[in-house]
Formats: structure tokens, sequence, C-alpha cells
């Protein structure tokens, strides 16, 4: 799942031109540019609004129905090209889960298109060609990242891991080996322990969006289930190409034609991932796991929106004004800052298109902190529910959002991977435009409305990974506390 | 959410080697002034990168790197000081990061409503929290010994440092350095501290380069250490966070102490629990009037601007600022290492091993060596130890190596990183990585490896480019640390003509039983994990 896209660290803001709405922001637009310096105060200093049109990439379909997005770039001898396809873990039979992940895995290890594995590697890594592949919950990823002078080679070495990976009997068996330590080391960490039974606790532990493998369910994987889930879910009409770079269109398009023309057409399985039930997401739950350590790692929250909820950009800046903007946010001040209970303190408004989003505070705080650290975040979402954000507040996250608008535009490979999301997920290409939009005309009643509505201290979902016998106590002020006992191997 | 430092600086110390991706962003650009012949001109898109390096040093000794780049209306900009860890005295360890954080704390003018008010309460606010620092510490050492005098004299002080810290919170205006940069789009506030450099970085549009002036020049004159006790506790969680509960952190910063018996490369740049609870406001503010001085910063700019308007925005603002007196000297040489050391650390956590060689630093010309040994041991999927101990005899999940922990302004160590496959052990995995050891100087690496080091070398370089905050980062730390950003160039045509011979000398000379240390994380069962309860079951 994606980190909110609209909004957060500004590199997924969007960004164009237009700008309309940017001057009703600024209270009286004068320029200081570097010509007439009268250095000041910068709390008081105004600028123009950025002005910036990007390049637009151009759209290609195969014949096949692959689609392709290319724009060229010279400035440095590189061609970049990613793939994204239509498949996912959440396509994982349910007594293999796993089988998704170690298809990816072996697609880029095994050697492909008639090259042994250990071809496929001794010739990428000679000539520094960067190739990943790899299938993640509910979509694949290929990329090549080659110098412009070796593309020709490069490309027809990544066509072949991708329509025909010769999967390797003994790279398979190395990855699921790999796959198995990987289990066996998954409680080594307090912060990946706590990430993992926060989701179980959210969606429930067999949902695609976070449910694990298992010793059982990855020992059962066969080379032949890698090859089954390839060939059913890896087809070109499934695939969205990106490519940028020191190229020439129409050459590389004939190229793109001469690797993946033949390649013929198959059924695309259609991301579908079901909701979680009404009666799950109002029961609140408060759950530890005990475990050495010298802090609580704390996540709290529920399961939220979609990204196309007609709610979705007002609870963004809700959630933005709460915890989501680091320095700016008023959990990071309140905990951090003024209290210096915790480094690492804020919340999250994570939404995608095929599953319900998740929204979540954390913070890591020394356990004699925790019960304060938590009364916290709940008074800080009760006051976010019961008061407009203040009109400082909300001016300050609209002019973040506008003037961090062109960072999702700052490269030919952010402005088309942008592009391949938005197509991925059936969004408009012009989405972030829209969501500019609504930033801009967004008032402190929507805000509050959203906060009321979306942020639910009634469905709070508590979990701590800690030690000590006062963590359950510091805990129980909250609801009933149960430990989660963990397996040695995860 | 990402912030501000790193316990380890994770910059390009490992320069030309390492992990692909994370390593370097370099400079082709220098590569194509310095060596023409290296790259082959049909391919080289803009073979006047380099020259659009533009560099001006102020008076007061402040040095400007500027790139122009203009497809995109947005500026990186990396501010790096030549201080780090390796610049703290003894009993002050951490001060280098406490100090980085206050960095955010404001000014004279932001942050704050009124300086004047609140420099009288600031000035209390040190004094007590020091007697109570001292008060506390004397009660730990007397223990049970203590009399109800002292216990009630430190909940005295406790009381007025909490009623300090009200009265002079009515004046702060919280984290209000970020609420302009981020108003006026800034991205990517950070900063971080390491045992060389401490750095401050910012992505802004490029028009509001002047705010960026005026917060920076300010920040470099005249910071004021506000909410000084809070900041200290939010270190300590950090600490607990990187450091304590983190299985690798802890086995690092244990490899890392053990190797190092006197220089200071041997302390964690976060600092002891124990130093970072002693670090007090004067001793923060002395450590800033020390080392913060601008002959100390490189300045380094890449994007959207004008160079001349640039040097004249900087001249304007950070010309003011007067020069601080040379840096004290770093005096300590770690000692000759007679004999190996061996350490574990125990965690509830899957095993993993760490060893390291000390050996020269840059400048050295074993040090091009060793980016080359690098390389071939760990670069890829074809490099040796990912062959022998991944693949081939499965004894490992991963592997990597490291040229320069953990910094370059002193002799460091070559480290090499394993965790094993179970059931294999970290002795076995030890023994296999001493054997591929034992290979360098036994037989020449070939050329073909040789070649394959060169071609990565330069792919990265340019790949470097493509960023502009990673080249200003790349600028910044090489000025800061070797003289100057053309030892981009100077290095890269080194590493260039190292040959077969070198890597088995420097091998043979260097990969020694008695030259190295090995930390081991041992698994450390606590009672808990081996409770019965079935998998996933929960119990009240």
């Amino acid at each position: 799942m994606r980190t909110m896209r609209g909004k957060g660290g500004g590199v997924r803001g969007g960004g164009i031109a237009g700008l309309v709405g940017v001057a009703m922001l600024l209270a009286s637009v004068t320029t200081v540019c570097a010509g007439e310096l009268s250095l000041g105060d910068p709390r008081t200093m105004v600028f123009k609004p950025v002005e910036f049109s990007p390049p637009e990439p151009e759209r290609v379909v195969l014949d096949n129905g692959m689609v392709l997005y290319l724009l060229e770039d010279h400035e440095l001898p590189l061609v970049s090209i990613t793939a994204t396809m239509r498949t996912g873990s959440w396509l994982d039979p349910i007594d293999k889960i796993g089988l998704a992940g170690m298809t990816g895995a072996v697609m880029r290890t095994g050697g492909g298109g008639g090259l042994s594995a250990e071809q496929v590697d001794a010739e990428l890594e000679q000539f520094a060609a960067n190739v990943s592949i790899g299938i993640g919950r509910q979509s694949g990823s290929a990329s090549l990242d080659i110098l412009s002078k070796d593309v020709k080679r490069g490309l027809e070495i990544f066509a072949g891991l991708i329509r025909t990976p010769a999967f390797d009997p003994a790279r398979v068996e190395l990855v699921k080996l790999q796959a198995i330590e990987g289990i066996r080391r998954r409680q080594d960490n307090p912060g990946s322990i706590v990430g993992r039974e926060f989701a179980k606790m959210l969606y429930g532990a067999a949902h695609p969006s976070a449910r694990e493998s298992s010793l059982d369910s990855v020992t059962r994987i066969t080379r032949d289930d890698l090859v089954t889930f390839h060939h059913n879910t890896i087809h070109p009409n499934g695939m969205i190409l990106g490519v940028t770079g020191d190229f020439k269109k129409d050459e590389m398009v004939a190229s793109l034609r001469t690797v993946f023309g033949n390649w013929k057409k198959g059924t695309v399985p259609e991301l579908r991932i079901v909701d979680v039930p009404e009666a799950e997401l109002s029961r609140p739950v408060v759950r530890f796991v005990g475990k050495e350590t010298s802090q609580t790692h704390l996540r709290v929250g529920h399961l939220s929106i979609k990204e196309n909820d007609p709610d979705y950009v007002a609870l963004a800046i809700a959630n933005d004004i709460l915890g989501g903007s680091s320095f700016r946010s008023r959990l990071f001040n309140d905990v951090r800052t003024k209290r210096g209970l915790a480094y690492s303190v804020g919340s999250r408004l994570n939404t995608g298109m095929h599953d319900q989003g998740v929204w979540l505070m954390r913070a890591e705080t020394k356990l004699t902190s925790t019960q304060e650290v938590i009364e916290r975040f709940v008074a800080n979402i009760e006051r976010i529910r019961a008061e407009p954000v203040t009109d400082a507040e909300l001016a300050e996250a609209k002019e973040a959002y506008v003037n961090s608008f062109v960072f999702s535009f700052a490269s030919p490979s952010a402005i088309v991977s942008r592009l391949i999301e938005l197509e991925y997920d059936g969004l408009p290409k012009d989405f972030l435009q829209q969501l500019r939009a609504k930033v801009v005309r967004l008032t402190k009643e929507d805000v509050l409305a959203a906060a009321k509505k979306h942020l639910r201290p009634d469905r709070l979902k508590i979990v701590a990974v800690g030690s000590g016998e006062a963590l359950p106590k510091a805990l129980s002020t909250f609801g009933e506390v149960k430990e989660i006992a963990l397996s040695p191997e995860g | 959410m990402t912030y501000r430092e790193k316990e380890r600086l994770n910059l390009g110390c490992r320069r030309f080697s390492g992990a692909r991706g994370r390593s370097i962003i370099g400079a082709c650009v220098f590569i194509i002034v310095g060596l023409p012949s290296i790259f082959n001109p049909a391919y080289a898109a803009t073979p006047s990168l380099a020259e659009r390096v533009i560099e001006h040093r102020l008076a007061n000794g402040l040095t400007v790197l500027m790139v122009e780049r203009h497809q995109t209306p947005v500026v990186s900009i990396n501010i790096t000081f030549a201080v780090g860890g390796i610049d703290e005295q003894v009993g002050q360890t951490g001060l280098a990061h406490l100090y980085e954080h206050m960095a955010f704390k404001g000014t004279r003018g932001v942050g704050t409503t009124s300086y004047e008010n609140e420099k009288p309460i600031l000035d209390d606010l040190a004094l007590v929290g020091t007697e109570l620092d001292q008060r506390q510490r004397d009660l730990a050492t007397k223990g049970s010994g203590a009399t109800a005098e002292e216990r009630a004299a430190i909940e005295s002080l406790q009381n007025r440092l909490v009623e300090l810290q009200t009265q002079a919170s009515r004046y702060v205006v919280g984290n209000e350095m970020a609420l302009l940069y981020q108003r006026h789009g800034g991205v990517g506030l950070n900063a971080s501290t390491g045992k060389d450099v401490t750095r401050y970085m910012i992505s802004l549009p490029s028009n509001r380069l002047p705010l960026w002036a005026a917060i920076e020049s300010d920040r470099m004159a005249n910071p004021v250490l506000r909410e000084f006790y809070k900041e200290r506790g939010v270190v300590m969680e950090e600490r607990r966070l990187r450091n304590e509960d983190s299985p690798n952190g802890l086995l690092f910063e244990t490899f890392t102490s053990a190797a190092f018996r006197a220089h200071g490369y041997g302390v964690p740049t976060i600092g002891w629990g124990s130093d970072i609870l002693s670090l007090t406001p004067a001793a923060t503010e002395a450590f800033f009037k020390t080392h913060y001085g601008p002959n100390r910063a490189t300045i380094a700019l890449v994007g959207d601007i004008n160079p001349q308007e640039t040097i004249a925005l900087i001249e304007q603002t950070f010309g003011k600022i007067p020069a601080a007196p040379p840096a004290p000297p770093l005096v300590t040489i770690e000692p000759e290492q007679r004999g190996e050391r061996r350490v574990d650390v125990e965690f509830n956590a899957e095993p993993a091993i760490v060893i390291g060689y000390h050996k020269p630093t840059l400048g050295d010309s074993d040090d091009d060596v060793f980016d080359v040994i690098d390389a071939v041991l760990s670069d890829g999927l074809t490099s040796r130890l990912h062959h022998k101990l991944v693949r081939e005899k499965r004894l490992a999940v991963s592997v990597g190596s490291d040229a320069s922990h953990p910094g370059v302004r002193a002799p460091n160590l070559f480290v090499v990183t394993a965790t094993p496959l179970a059931p294999h052990t970290t002795a076995e995995v030890e023994t296999a990585i001493y054997e591929e050891l034992e290979r360098l100087k036994r037989e020449p690496v070939s050329p073909q490896e040789l070649e394959k080091v060169l071609n990565n070398l330069d792919a990265d370089l340019v790949r470097g480019l493509r960023s502009n905050s990673g080249l200003a980062a790349q600028l910044s730390l090489y000025q800061a640390v070797a003289g100057g950003w053309r030892y981009i160039v100077t290095s890269r045509d080194k590493v260039a003509k190292v040959t077969a011979a070198d890597v088995q000398r420097v091998a043979t000379q260097y990969f020694t039983k008695s030259n190295r240390t090995v930390a081991v994380l041992v698994k450390k069962q606590t009672e808990k994990a081996v409770a019965g309860v079935p998998a996933g079951e929960v119990r009240p």
C-alpha cells in the first residue's frame, strides 16, 4: 500500500503550473529576488508562486496491449525502464502464502530468455546494468537501469527474464532457503514485530493485506508452482512500461516491439480485495507482545477510507495537521518537542484504491512513558474532532502542499511513474491536480467534519511491543489487555 | 517519519564500492574532465557537466560549490561542517549529535516571541539543570546510602526545573524554522551527524533561495539552545531505538568500540547513555563556538540557480559571519593492534557476525586498493563472497563489506558482515570468509574482475548525477573530508590503476589474525520466547 498520494513528504504531492488559488493563500504577493536583496525576517518573506509545466510523456499501446510511457531526457547517458505488472501476493493460494514473492525473486535470479542464471548475472554486472524484479501485495515491478550504449543488449536480457524466466531449480531452492531464514529472523526487531502484528490486528491474519508466509507455506511451494504463477499472472496486456533517459522515442518503441511485440495476450487477473466487515472495524482492541526491549514500540489506529473517497483530501489534511507533517504536526510538537518522550512520533494515512486504507499513530518511548504517550495520542484525536483546526494551521498545511507540488514532477522518472501509478489504479491522469484544487478550496469545517467521521477513538486498535510486567498495566487504562504470543519462527 | 540525524553516516564513505544503489552518488562529471579517455565521447551526452562545478570561497573561509541544472525550478542544498563525533572530548560523547538536534531550535529571531525575555530564564534553566544532573550522579553513586536531605534537594531542583521550563515555553514558537521551510514548499529537511561530518539538508523551489540564506546564515551565527533538556530526552529515545533495541545497531556499536581502544572512532556517534545524560547547555554552546565557524563549512547547491546571484546572496548573509579559530588538533592515534579481539553480543535475535581489519584511509594508496577489494568481494550477485557463501555453500543469507568504517578522516576499518543461514553457524561463515580473504593473498584477481569493478564504478558515478540532492551531498562531503571535491576525480583515477599484484600485497599485509576484530551476535533466549503457547494464539 502506498503512502498518501496527495500528501506526505511533498514527493507524492503533485505539481503543475496553473497554481490557481495560490494567490489566495498569500496575503500580499511581493517578490524577493537576489538582485534587490533586502534580507530581513524570514518569517515575513513572500515569493512568487512556482510556475512549472513538466514535460508530457508519450503514451503508446502495443498490439498485445502492453502500455508504454516514454519521456526522453538526454542530460546523462543512461536509460531507465520500469515495468509495472498486474499480479501480486493477493493471488497467493491460501496454503502457499509466499508464492508470488518467490516467483518475483527467481524471475530475477533464475535465468531466462535462453540464458542460464550464471550467464545473466555475469553479463549484466560486467556492463554495470542494474536489474530488479519483485512482486508485492498488489502489483509486481521490474526495472532496468543501464548506460545508454548498452541498452539494446540490456533490453533483450530484461525481456527474457520477464517473458521466459528459466526458474533454475538451484536458484529456486536458494530463494526458498532464504525465505525460510527470513521467517526465522522475523521476530528479531521490535519495529518489524509491531508493524506486522498491527496490520494483522486491523485486517485479520488471513487477509491479503496482512497475511504472512510461514515455514509450512513456504516449504510446500515447488518450482512448478512458480512456473504456473508466472504463466497465469504475467501478461503483456497486464503490464505498463515506463521509459526515461537518453534514447530516441521512435527507436525505443521499435526496440520494445522487437523484444515484447510477439508476446501473446493472456487473461489478466482483476485486482479485488475483500473489505473487512463492519463488525470487525468497530471493535477496539488492546494487545501487547512481550519482548526484552528498552522501549515500548507503539502503533495505534484503525482501518480507513480508500483514495477515491470524497472525504480523502479533508482527511489527509486533518492527518497532516494531527501528525503527518513531521515538525509542523501537533503530535510531533506535543510528544517530542514539548515532552521529549519520543524520537520518532507521528501519524500516517496510508491509502490506496484496492483495499481499505490504514490510519495510524506511532511512537517508540521508554516503558515508563508508554501510558502518557497513548494518552497524548487520544487527547490529540479528541481535540481535532472537537474543535476546528486554527486558521494558521490550515493555511500552513495548504501552503506546504501547494508550494511543494513541484517536487512530484522533479524528474522524468518521477513524472512517468506518477502516470503509471494512476493508470494502474484506474485514476484519471490529472488526479493530483484535482487533489490540489480540492486542497486549495478546503475549509476548517471540512477538516473538522472529516476528522469527526474518520478518526475514531472508539475504534482504536492498540498494539505495543515491549518488556516487563508494567507494560500490560500501562495499557490497561485503554481497554482489556491481551498478549499476543509469538512463535519462535514467526 | 524520517528525520534528522542518523547514528552512523551512510554517506558515500562507501565511495566506489559496495551495494550498488546505496553507493555513490558520484560525479562522472568530474571524471569526464579528469579522464577524458575513460568515457566514450559518443555516449557522454554532456561532456561539459564537469565544467559546471563552480567554486567560490568567502573571505571568512566558507566554501561554496554550485552546479546549475535548470530542468525543474527546484534546488537542493547541503551544508556540511567538518565536525563530528571525532571532535568530542572524553565524558562528552554524543555532543556533536546533540548540538545538531539543538540547531533546529531556532535563533534569536526564529523560534521565539521574545529572545530578550526568555534569555534570563534559559540561563537559570542551565544552572538548575546542571546542578540537578550532578546531584543525580552523586545519588546514583551513593545508592541507598543517600540521605533524605539529599533526596529532598533533588526533588526541589526537579520542581524548579519544571517551573523554569514552563516559564520558558511561553516564549517558544515550536519548530518554527522547519515550519518556515515547509510553508515555502521545502522537502527533505534533515540533518545527520557522523564521526567525521555534520550535515544540514533541504530542497526548495528555487525562487525561495533568499529564505534559505536568511534562515541558515542566522542559524550559523546565532543559534539559541532552547528546550535543551527535553531534546536530550529525545536523543535518549533515539539511542534506545537505534542502538539498544536494534540487534544490528548494538552489534556494530560493540564491534567498533572493541576495534578502537584509543581513537574516537570507537565511540558511537550518538554517545554513551551516561554521557548523554550529563551533557550541559554550557558544553553544547562551547562546542558550537569551537567548531561551527564558516571556515569549517562547505555549502553545495545543485539545481535551478543563477551562480552570480547565489554568490551575492551568500556573501551578503553568510559573509558577515566571522571565521572561527582553527579547529583543535586531533591528537590521538590508535595504537597498532597486537592480537585478535573477539566480542559477543547477547540479544534475543538470530545470529550475525562482523569482522574488521585496521587499515589506512584517504590519501594512502592502499586505501584505493581496499575499494577494489570491497567491490570484488561483495558488489553484486557475481561478487566472490556472495557467490561462495550465499550461492555455492549456502552458509549465509547475505554478506557485505565496507572499506571505510566508521569514517574517513582517520585510519579506519575494512569490514565484512554476514548473516548465517540456519542451521549453519557464525563459526562456519567466519571460516568461509577467511578462505576468501586467503584466496585474495594466494591468487591474483582476474582482469575481468578488475574491469567489472571499473565499469560499475563509472556507471555509479553517472547515476549519482541524477539527483540534485545526491550531487550536493557528494560535492560537500568530499570538500569537507578529502580536501576538495576534486578528490572524486583523482580517486577514480587511482582506483583504475590498481593491479592484481596490489590486491595480493594489500590482502597479505592487512588481512592478518592479529589485526582483526570479530564481533558475534549470539542468540539469547528469554523465558517468554520458549513458553509453550501456540503460534498466533492470544492469551489474556
